[in-house]
């Protein structure tokens, strides 16, 4: 027994040792981005202005060093301008269960940034706070794009956030395993699949020369559903033919069973019977592991948006310069991205104060309209320390409305670019020239439109003889039912 | 000598039986086997990088590169989370013996009038599916502003179905004589409960402690939504939010992975022969 | 002034209270003994259990109640294909708990019990996955049973020139899969009872079997089994009790999939809650419909082991 507390006293010991240890290494790591904090104005804002905000969208601690020594730099600008204003950083992962409960109990981060799906649900839940005051007192109402508007706020024009960036869907390329393949230009670029037919032919020629899979398709929950609305529109399913549609009587309906939407999900199929070219597991897979997959090469194309380039590169550990995003193929039917994005919301708690408070840090972080001196350096040295990481530095989608701002981020990306544009070039002419339309999500509870389709893909990926037309009108059926308990018969 | 089970000495003459005993000790090899190599694998696989654990398919490592192991318990803060744990489970502990030992204590020995009301209450709890009630739940505990703290998690403890039936079971079966000296000698009913009743019932204090360190270890979703991410965040809470942040990295995790099993596979390895023994003992009277 | 006789009579009263006083306070003092213990059942039990029951019959914004609707939530609810889906699908897990689950631990008991040396160690080993947090288990599962080369059991069977196999995608293996993994967990443990029991056996009731005459299978059909029997039954209703809970092993496993094929009733539960919709009314509604099914369950065991123990 004595031998025994003896071993675990000497244990303890040794933690309390390693964690002494810890400051050493963390601090170490002092960065070049923040230098460019050194720019951003440390004059007084308001020194009156008295709260204390907990800020959801601060780095996790499992953050690169460079990333948090820059939040930390934002923070000691935030105690020059506001000086009675307390900063608590709280990482928040946001997710609809984790919030709920937090929100209810008054622990929720004073700001969270939930995806473009959430906010309609969350406002008429009473689970955010109405800020359209302080961001007037910001002066960034108007930069409000109207769609924006629409997404943020309720039938009475309060609005509840506001936009951190946008995203359109592409695909993420693996060059390494083109270049195995041999799918090269002559240029020494990446042959990019064009449609949705080149896709599995390129995957097919990536399955049998490297053994990868030529595609990951994350279909666990609802992310399948996902993204095979993308591929239904670009087979036609859009206006008399849409997923889902208000009838002459105002009641909204289900429509899976459409030629093109049918003829989507029959592509799909043969993804994994005909030309064999996904992931093993995709039916577990989700977003994150999906770009793991690509990442370490063991996928070569993935369906993913100009927002989560980091996670395959800096993340997966792929060099930049194998790394490419292109335009989402285009099918028989025509050429739609999903474009969707991410915003800031507020605990339903927070004060008028506290949504200024917190306003006033994203400005400095640089998440505001504004193209003045300091909010510039802000931005910088955000792009510095994305150049860092070896994050591809990219011309963000533009949330807002001011001509000038997009302007300044434009010229921001591009001197601090780290990758060669021709392997993104596509991608965002597409947003410019027209070649691609965009198109946001479907309108009514996408979440659970999305998981009725996530089973039907479930189902005829792993069922050779599943069939296509049934089990789109079972899933329609369901999804129908829901219409109606939710929305219909209300 | 084989002088315990069912195949005995004089069965072994035969061949057919030697055979048998034989595999029998096949069978426990494999059965150790199983119950062990995914704490082996999983050990082994904290060792490799990312591109090496989406690719390999090699149980063993590369490289036994502790510096990985090093990163990630520096960046999850290992230590600080360990100790939150600690205290975790030492209120949980003593509440789950106090508290459910004493109401047992009446069900099963002062068993006042109407008490076998309560014991069917306390039975019924043991079915209700405790995941809808969080956040109910949840919200009275804020409305009580008792969150941020251990408080509601070491109390949760003290209301345990299953803690309370099994120190049921222990009590009855306890000499009704040595409560009733205790009574003669003029212990009231409280103080019998702390001079005789627990000091006779060591086995089943040991069984429901240990379960409850496991269970204060082991859970999640209630401290997560207690505790929050803040400086109190036990190890489970630290992995529950590591596992659903968006950009995570396997290797990570499956470090994360080992180091939320180091301590209780310590500790049970020091002290596995008391809870064996006493699960046995437990056994038998239940 | 007071007579005497009044005080007498008060007295009297005084003392026919001080002869009643000991039991009542006696019964007062138990109360109060248990108070602590039932003050935290109704805060952490029963109190969250009677705000669920009631949020099941109303309409519900998240956990805020919006109007009365009696029964509304769980008619809704039996129309919907997907809980006929996880209602089977319980029911299933249920099944293949008790092939797999219930015979694993008996089996265990009885091999480990057999053996002589190395019998603290196995028994010791067979406990470990009994020890270690469940979350932490379930996540090494979803990289061993990975559908990828790199999925451990894949490695495994290849060694052994067996096909990869995608196991979670297999809508007729998911739920023996996750059955297997919940077994891994818990089996150590249980086996740990019933050689508790195997070792209260009288020895010499195998003596006697032996003498007249039986062997090894006729002993452990007879002797072994029977001596077991009351242990095994109250462990099964545990077992179904706790399996009939699923939950986090298809969350995190499968998500439910594939098309539904591991949805429990749970994590319908779950969905309907946090999935996207924050139905509290019909997640109440569905946790109110297991509660009920369970104690189906007790009231049927009960029933039986009373008809059992009449005819002992």
């Amino acid at each position: 027994m004595k031998k025994r507390i003896r071993f675990l006293a000497i244990l303890a010991s040794l933690c309390i040792l390693l964690t002494a240890y810890t400051p050493a290494v963390m601090g170490s790591s002092a960065s070049a981005a923040s230098s460019e904090l050194e720019g951003i104005s440390a004059e007084v804002v308001d020194a009156d202005l008295t709260c204390t905000i907990t800020l959801g969208n601060w780095p996790p601690d499992t953050a690169p060093a460079a990333e948090l020594a820059l939040f930390e730099g934002y923070r000691a600008i935030m105690q020059l301008q506001y000086p009675n204003v307390t900063v608590v950083p709280a990482y928040f992962s946001y997710t609809l269960s984790n919030y709920l409960p937090m929100a209810r109990g008054g622990t929720a981060p004073t700001v969270f940034q939930p995806p473009f799906t959430d906010p309609q649900l969350l406002i008429n839940q009473n689970l955010v706070a109405d800020v359209t005051d302080a961001l007037e007192q910001f002066g960034i109402l108007e930069k409000f794009s109207p769609s924006f508007v629409e997404l943020l706020g309720d039938e009475n024009g309060r609005i509840y956030g506001l936009p951190r960036d946008g995203y359109v869907l592409g695909m993420h390329i693996n060059i390494n395993l083109f270049e195995q393949a041999g799918l090269m230009t002559d240029d020494g670029l990446p042959m990019i699949p064009k449609t949705l037919q080149e896709l599995a032919e390129y995957g097919q020629i990536i399955r049998e020369k490297t053994g990868k899979a030529g595609l990951v398709f994350p279909a666990s929950e609802t992310f399948g559903g996902w993204l095979y609305t993308n591929i239904a529109w670009n087979y036609g399913a859009v206006g008399e033919n849409a997923l889902q549609y208000q009838d002459a009587d105002g009641r909204w309906m289900a429509n899976f069973t459409s030629e093109p939407a049918v003829a989507a999900m029959e592509y799909l199929r043969s993804l994994r019977w005909d030309y064999d070219i996904l992931n093993a597991d995709a039916t577990t897979t989700d977003w994150a592991s999906a770009h793991s997959f690509l990442g370490t090469g063991e996928a070569a194309m993935n369906f993913a948006a100009d927002d989560s380039v980091a996670e395959p590169t800096a993340g997966g550990g792929l060099a930049v310069d194998k790394f490419a995003l292109i335009p989402f193929p285009a099918g028989p039917g025509g050429a739609y991205a999903l474009t969707g994005g991410t915003c800031f919301m507020f605990a339903p708690d927070t004060t008028h104060d506290q949504a200024v408070a917190t306003l006033g840090f994203l400005r400095i972080i640089g998440m505001l309209p504004f193209a003045s001196d300091d909010i510039v350096a802000g931005m910088r040295a955000g792009a510095a320390a994305r150049r860092e990481r070896g994050v591809p530095v990219l011309p963000p989608i533009p949330a807002w409305n001011d001509a000038d701002f997009i302007a300044v981020q434009r010229e921001i990306a591009e001197e601090y670019a780290n990758v060669d544009m021709r392997l993104y070039q596509d991608f965002f002419d597409s947003l410019t020239d027209g070649s691609v339309a965009l198109k946001g999500e479907e309108p009514v509870f996408a979440q659970q439109l999305y998981r009725e389709l996530t089973s039907v893909i479930q189902r005829l990926i792993t069922r050779e003889d599943a069939d296509v037309l049934r089990a789109l009108s079972q899933a329609q059926e369901r999804f129908q039912e829901y219409l109606d308990d939710e929305l219909n018969n209300r | 000598m084989k002088r315990t089970g069912i195949i005995r000495d004089f069965d072994k003459s035969t061949v057919s039986v030697k055979i048998g005993l034989t595999v029998v000790y096949l069978i426990c090899l494999v059965i150790v086997l199983i119950s062990l190599f995914p704490v082996f694998w999983v050990s082994m696989a904290g060792f490799k990088d990312l591109k090496e654990f989406m690719s390999s398919i090699a149980i063993l490592p590369a490289a036994f590169d502790f510096s990985r192991y090093f990163k990630t318990w520096t960046q999850l803060n290992i230590v600080q989370n360990y100790l939150n744990s600690l205290y975790a489970i030492l209120g949980s502990v003593f509440c789950a013996l106090i508290f459910n030992g004493l109401l047992a204590y009446g069900l099963a020995i002062l068993k006042p009038r109407g008490h076998k009301i309560l014991q069917n209450l306390v039975m019924f709890s043991l079915l209700i599916p405790a995941t809808i009630s969080l956040v109910p739940l949840f919200m009275n505990i804020q409305n009580l502003n008792l969150g941020g703290f251990f408080t509601p998690l070491w109390l949760a403890a003290g209301a345990s179905a299953f803690y309370v039936i099994l120190f049921r079971q222990f009590f009855q079966s306890l000499p009704s004589s040595l409560i009733e000296a205790g009574r003669i000698d003029g212990c009231s009913q409280l103080q019998t409960f702390f001079r005789i009743v627990l000091p006779l019932s060591k086995p089943i204090c040991v069984v429901v402690a240990i379960f409850a360190i496991n269970g204060a270890w082991s859970d999640f979703l209630l401290p997560y939504l207690v505790l929050g991410q803040g400086r109190w965040q036990t190890v489970m809470v630290r992995l529950f939010v590591f596992s659903t942040q968006q950009t995570i990295n396997y290797d990570d995790l499956m470090r994360a992975v080992v180091f939320s099993m180091i301590p209780p596979i310590i500790l049970f390895f020091a002290f596995q022969k008391q809870l064996t023994e006493n699960i046995v003992t437990v056994g038998i009277k239940g | 002034m007071q007579s005497p006789l009044i005080l007498l009579c008060q007295r009297k009263e005084v003392g026919a209270v001080g002869k009643l006083k000991p039991r009542t306070r006696q019964q007062m003092i138990s109360w109060l003994i248990m108070l602590p213990g039932i003050l935290l059942f109704a805060f952490f039990v029963w109190a969250p259990l009677l705000q669920s029951i009631q949020m099941s019959l109303y309409r519900t914004r998240n956990i805020e109640l919006l109007e009365f609707v009696g029964f509304n939530n769980y008619i809704s609810i039996f129309r919907r294909e997907e809980f006929h889906q996880a209602l089977v699908n319980t029911f299933s897990y249920t099944f293949w708990s008790l092939l797999i689950g219930f015979l694993i631990p008996i089996f265990m008991a009885l091999v480990i019990g057999e053996t002589v040396r190395g019998k603290g160690f196995f028994r010791t080993a067979a406990y470990v996955p009994n020890i270690l947090p469940g979350l932490a288990a379930i996540i090494l599962w979803t990289a061993f049973f990975s559908a990828e080369a790199t999925g451990v059991i894949n490695i495994l069977l290849s060694k052994l020139g067996i096909e990869r196999m995608a196991f979670l995608s297999q809508a007729n293996l998911v739920i023996p899969i996750i059955v297997l993994t919940a077994t891994w967990k818990g089996a150590g443990a249980t086996a740990l009872i019933y050689m508790a029991g195997l070792s209260g056996i009288n020895p010499e009731l195998y003596e006697a079997a032996t003498i007249d005459g039986a062997g090894i299978i006729k002993r452990i059909r007879h002797i072994t089994l029977p001596a077991i029997f009351s242990l095994g039954s109250t462990l099964l209703i545990l077992q179904i009790i706790s399996i009939f809970q699923i939950m986090y092993e298809p969350l995190v496993l499968t998500k439910g999939g594939p098309d539904n094929a591991s949805l429990s009733l749970m994590l319908l539960m779950w969905r309907y809650a946090f999935g996207g919709t924050m139905d509290f009314g019909r997640a109440s509604a569905v946790a109110v419909i297991i509660s009920v099914i369970l104690l189906g369950f007790t009231a049927l065991y009960s029933i039986v082991n009373r008809r059992k123990t009449e005819w002992e």
